[in-house]
């Protein structure tokens, strides 16, 4: 390693002043959101409180009041945490299935699944809104769960399948002769053993969920409105309402991007489906 | 028990799923397509239920293939993904290569580095609209009115007034405009994508190989060599991956184009089909069964290159 380190001193401060000043100008636009939810709606916008303001939750209390913030955030979870629930109930044992027992059509089936998920929705967007009214199911939270685990299920398979394989076969297999049947199999050898991947496949399908901003706008109208659809409708608040935008929108994305931080790694698989290692 | 009948049964659920959902609406728009489909129609209201007594042929094709909003549809798709990707690789490649190497705070650095990517896209396009891009009360109107003031104050100066009192005015761009609002697109996806190719690149950095860099090193490679004939080769498979995934994601771009500008001078496929499908849902389909084949040709090659690292 002494050669790498040949570069100048000079050379390696200017190299972590740059990456700092680039690191903080991508943050920047997120400090900004943050630091206008604390001014109030009028001082949000004059320019003499542009950084020196006098700090206020009033946005943050009056949330509700203003924006009906919690029945969307309910919404939010309710709709991710199921969609995510029901994508792993579905993924886990068909990733178990193509891990353990492959068979010649394993890999087709894998791309097959892969395909679906780059249909780009808007095609489909008129049938989808015609099913969904005919059958009574527009603007409920079971179509939003159902089309938000449908659209997340080939990467969450992709990601356990990834996981499920580094698991040594031998392993499953002593299970079997153990006499132990396939759901035993799945619930005391396989969950415990692949625990790790399965909660950041589980992480990451909850933000993929959380942040999906076309069925969830085009299928709700208010009942099962999320937190996507509610910024949408918010778009032009023409000056006036920076302060308590930006609160809202602080409540809304605070929890992801703190939840994202966490699983950097797991993106680079689940987005790439294991392409770049 | 069987050896095959397990597997497949397990495997079921999630295959009916998904044939399910891909199967059943995409067969609605494909004979959709085919038939003249309105939701309003006063003259002729046999048009507003769907039936095969309306069959069109072609003609929705026809229709949409003469419209002119499809071919600028097609154009603008075009023009915003191709933007955000050239930008996002190279922002992504330099990013990548500047904080490969151990710095203090590195750990900070990609944390902050990373934040955009999990911000949901209806609050980037809030944020960026309002908050950074409004030409009279964002960040950029406020920079260019103390620009403004600055100027005007100091051509009252002594002796340098002079050489000020040349200076113009300057304009703040209203990014919401028909020529400017496809530009806003592109900047907030930008920011928003750029983490993620970063993350990519960075992942992929890692497992170059360190002693060939030596070997280069030692034979007087200087850093722009290193770079253009091993850094570079070795990134070419992520960045065909990061260039693929982007652009099946961005030709579906929609809550941006929609808070922006309310599609005004840059709808792009999705938007030109969410509009016709307020009536016309012949045309809607149509234009849906293009956007398809588009995302198909980019798909293909995303597949295969997938495809090639699977079940090594």
């Amino acid at each position: 390693m002494a050669i790498v380190a040949q570069s100048s001193k000079y050379g390696r401060v200017s190299r972590a002043t740059l990456a700092w000043v680039v690191g903080l100008l991508f943050f920047f636009p997120i400090f900004w959101m943050v630091l206008t939810s604390f001014k109030t709606d009028a001082d949000a916008v004059k320019p003499e409180y542009l950084l020196f303001f006098q700090p206020t939750l009033e946005n943050y209390l009056n949330m509700t009041e203003n924006y009906d913030y919690w029945r969307f955030a309910r919404n939010s979870v309710i709709t991710a945490v199921f969609a995510t629930i029901f994508a792993l109930a579905v993924g886990i044992p068909c990733a178990y299935a193509m891990a353990f027992n492959p068979s010649r059509a394993t890999k087709d089936v894998l791309m097959w699944m892969l395909s679906t998920k780059m249909l780009p929705a808007a095609a489909v967007l008129y049938p989808m809104t015609f099913l969904t009214k005919s059958m009574g199911l527009f603007d409920t939270h079971f179509l939003i769960i159902v089309v938000l685990m449908l659209i997340n299920l080939p990467i969450v398979i992709w990601m356990l399948f990834t996981y499920f394989k580094e698991i040594p076969k031998e392993i499953i297999e002593a299970g079997q002769m153990d006499g132990v049947n396939t759901w035993g199999e799945i619930r005391e050898i396989l969950i415990p053993l692949a625990w790790g991947g399965i909660a950041s496949t589980a992480l990451l399908c909850f933000i993929f969920c959380w942040n999906e901003a076309y069925w969830t706008v085009r299928l709700t109208t208010t009942e099962a409105a999320t937190l996507s659809k509610l910024i949408e409708g918010n778009r032009a608040p023409e000056g006036l309402f920076f302060g308590r935008l930006s609160a809202v929108s602080t409540a809304a994305v605070g929890p992801i991007v703190v939840l994202g931080w966490f699983c950097q790694k797991q993106l680079v698989q689940g987005l790439t489906f294991g392409a770049v290692k | 028990m069987s050896d095959r009948r397990l597997p497949r049964l397990l495997q079921s659920p999630a295959v009916i799923l998904l044939l399910i959902w891909m199967l059943i609406p995409l067969g609605m728009t494909l004979y959709f397509s085919f038939i003249r489909y309105v939701l309003n129609s006063l003259r002729r209201p046999e048009w507003t239920k769907p039936a095969l007594s309306n069959w069109r042929g072609f003609g929705n094709y026809e229709f949409v293939l003469e419209n002119k909003d499809f071919l600028l549809a097609i154009q603008n798709s075009l023009f915003i993904v191709c933007s955000i990707l050239f930008l996002t690789v190279i922002l992504g490649v330099l990013i990548a290569v500047l904080i490969n190497k151990a710095f203090p705070g590195r750990g900070i650095v990609r944390v902050l580095l990373i934040s955009p990517f999990f911000v949901m896209p209806a609050v980037n396009a809030v944020l960026w609209i309002n908050m950074i891009l409004d030409p009279v009360l964002g960040l950029q109107g406020l920079a260019v009115a103390g620009i403004n003031d600055l100027i005007s104050s100091l051509q009252n100066a002594p002796v340098v007034g002079w050489f000020f009192s040349l200076w113009p005015q300057f304009e703040p761009i209203s990014f919401r405009a028909t020529q400017t609002s496809a530009i806003a697109v592109i900047m907030m996806v930008t920011w928003q994508w750029t983490p993620f190719a970063v993350l990519i690149f960075m992942t992929s950095l890692q497992s170059e190989d360190q002693q060939q860099k030596e070997a280069a090193i030692l034979d007087g490679a200087g850093a722009w060599s290193q770079f253009r004939f091993l850094t570079l080769p070795h990134l070419a498979r992520p960045i065909a991956i990061v260039v693929m995934i982007q652009a099946i994601f961005h030709l579906s771009l929609y809550a941006e184009i929609e808070i922006v500008s309310r599609g005004n001078g840059n709808k792009n496929l999705p938007y030109l089909i969410g509009e016709f499908a307020n009536n016309n849902i012949g045309a809607a389909s149509a234009t849906g069964i293009f956007a398809v084949i588009l995302a198909n040709i980019v798909a293909i090659f995303l597949l295969r290159m997938i495809g090639k690292t699977l079940m090594e």
